[in-house]
């Protein structure tokens, strides 16, 4: 009985994360049609705010609530300075992310070393229900996801900005002649995609420990994620991740992990093979 | 340029003549990806897989089997290749509805990914470190080993291989791939079956990829994870959209810039060098979305003209 519950909580755990870093990259794929292949370096930029705060005396977690804000500004910049060419074309957008988010990668690689840089739980301890223990922390990054996907709704569905994007998504000029500015709409959302995987990285640092090819790992899982949620939705991809998170961390408990790892993938590619719109088709929030 | 090519082992140290040898092998992995993304515009973002699985089948059988003759391994490499690009690109190019590019690029990209974690774990491949001291390959009684004869051989190969592309490139089925990049509604309209186009081009270029990495194994005496991941699967991007996608020579001499550059920078820069890289993929993709070659040649070359008139009307035009 407590096995099975330690195994259920690491399985939720591990699909929070999944699901936090996949929220922001699914709003720039499916608000913006873009694959950013710089996403993942957004979440190291994260990781490394939150270590440079530490590193500097500060609270962990003033680094956690920086980080968020600052990921987002610079997201801000680049849209406004690089990404903004990219739309007409996805293919080339892949390419141009994945060529920003390579010097971003090399300049923290260069700032940290080779190193694997650790960074304390903000709240240590253990969470203690009947006779198992759990990580205090990561019940926290469960809560904590809870909480953004639910504010990240409510932002897309009930405020007049959510409406605005979803105005801009669904039909650009028509938004643009009822005298939304798209081009601003399109920046806010990608700071803000930047900024959700910001938060990501800050909050996983203690987990993972801070190292330059932190967000790689995670990237693949993002876009098979955003994949198999579907495209074009706030829900598709947070369902994707949450199927992707969830099956690669309990596999693993039935199967060879080496095994879980691939068929986790050759899935997730045949699903979307047969199901190209993805678990949750349309558009909208 | 031959000519160049073709002297340098003679005029090169030969620890330089053995990096010139990894050049030419790399650029014929880069003409395998010139030919599916720069003529069919298929983004295949795991071109790797072929090129490791390849690298991976050889060393096997090099080292369970014992078999290093060229005449078998270099076939061999080619067929596994072919087999894995027939696979996947069957899967995620063939069916009832025509598979997005976006869909095509991230399931390779996937599917390099995966292997990469499969070579990784599995104790039969080495685990982590690979494969290591492959033995040489062998015609008959001679070995060869690193050095002009090696690079000599791998040349040719590449002299062949080009010369097979732009045959290639320069038929009909050529210009039909050209379309496809171009418009790929419009020429399914005229008929082509553009799937079947599409998971041809991508076969033969995994078929290449694969004849690459077996060289490539055989050259470097060892295979390890990174042949067959992500990693190596967008720096074979990088050569050809720096050098110019849909030319093939293009895809030499992004493979040879990026190469030499990186070659001499990394005594003294080694840290700085994958920033700079970054930096110019980036001014490249921005500005010159085309490559360098296109400082030299028009955009016209890439769509390609085929048959006499064509010619004539070039020559007149010029």
């Amino acid at each position: 009985m407590a096995s099975t519950f330690v195994a259920a909580f690491e399985i939720l755990s591990f699909g929070a994360i999944i699901v936090l870093v996949v929220l922001g990259l699914g709003i720039i794929a499916s608000m913006m049609g873009i694959f950013n292949f710089a996403q993942g370096e957004f979440v190291l930029l994260g990781a490394y705010v939150t270590y440079l705060a530490y590193s500097h005396g500060m609270p962990v977690w003033s680094g956690m609530v920086g980080a968020p804000f600052l990921v987002g500004a610079f997201g801000f910049v680049l849209e406004a300075l690089i990404i903004r060419r990219f739309y007409a074309t996805p293919i080339v957008a892949m390419l141009g992310t994945y060529a920003l988010g390579l010097i971003i990668r090399e300049v923290v690689r260069g700032l940290i070393g080779g190193f694997y840089l650790t960074v304390p739980e903000p709240i240590g301890g253990s969470i203690d229900i009947g006779t198992v223990h759990v990580s205090a922390w990561r019940f926290t990054i469960i809560v904590i996801t809870l909480l953004v996907m639910g504010a990240c709704y409510l932002l897309l569905s009930r405020t007049s900005f959510g409406l605005r994007v979803r105005a801009t998504l669904e039909n650009p000029a028509l938004a643009r002649a009822s005298g939304i500015s798209t081009p601003l709409i399109y920046g806010a959302t990608f700071a803000f995609g930047a900024a959700l995987a910001g938060l990501a990285g800050a909050l996983i640092v203690p987990v993972f420990s801070l190292f330059a090819d932190l967000g790689i790992r995670f990237l693949i899982q993002g876009f098979v994620a955003v994949m198999v949620g579907g495209v074009g939705s706030f829900i598709g991809p947070v369902a994707g991740a949450g199927v992707i998170g969830t099956l690669s961390a309990a596999l693993p408990w039935i199967m060879s992990p080496v095994v879980a790892d691939v068929l986790v993938f050759v899935l997730a590619i045949a699903f979307v093979k047969f199901r190209p719109q993805g678990l949750i088709a349309g558009k909208g929030v | 340029m031959l000519i160049i090519a073709l002297v340098l082992p003679l005029v090169l140290e030969d620890y330089l003549t053995v990096f010139a040898t990894r050049v030419v092998i790399l650029a014929l992995f880069a003409l395998s990806f010139d030919l599916v993304w720069g003529y069919a515009g298929i983004m295949s973002f795991g071109q790797a897989l072929f090129f490791g699985s390849a690298g991976y089948g050889v060393a096997l059988l090099a080292r369970d089997l014992d078999i290093t003759s060229i005449l078998l391994v270099l076939p061999a490499g080619a067929l596994i290749g072919l087999a894995f690009s027939l696979l996947l690109g069957g899967f995620l190019l063939l069916g009832r509805n025509p598979s997005s590019v976006i869909f095509v690029s991230l399931g390779t990209l996937t599917g390099s990914y995966a292997a990469d974690r499969l070579a990784r774990g599995w104790y039969y491949l080495g685990g982590q470190n690979g494969i290591p001291s492959i033995s040489s390959m062998t015609l008959g009684g001679y070995e060869f080993s690193e050095g002009p004869v090696y690079y000599y051989l791998a040349l040719a190969i590449l002299v062949v291989v080009y010369l097979l592309c732009r045959f290639l490139v320069r038929s009909q089925f050529g210009l039909a791939l050209a379309g496809l990049r171009e418009n790929e509604a419009r020429i399914a309209f005229f008929g082509y079956q553009t799937q079947h186009l599409k998971a041809i081009v991508f076969t033969v270029g995994g078929a290449i990829a694969g004849l690459a990495g077996s060289l490539y194994a055989f050259h470097e005496g060892f295979v390890w994870p990174n042949m067959v991941g992500v990693v190596v699967s967008t720096q074979v991007v990088l050569y050809v959209l720096f050098g110019g996608s849909g030319t093939l020579i293009g895809a030499v001499i992004g493979t040879a810039i990026i190469e030499g550059v990186s070659f001499w920078l990394s005594d003294n820069y080694r840290d700085i060098w994958p920033i700079i890289l970054g930096v110019l993929l980036l001014l490249v993709i921005m500005f010159r979305p085309l490559g360098l070659i296109s400082f030299v040649l028009g955009e016209r070359e890439r769509v390609g003209s085929f048959g006499v008139k064509a010619k004539e009307k070039r020559d007149a035009a010029s």
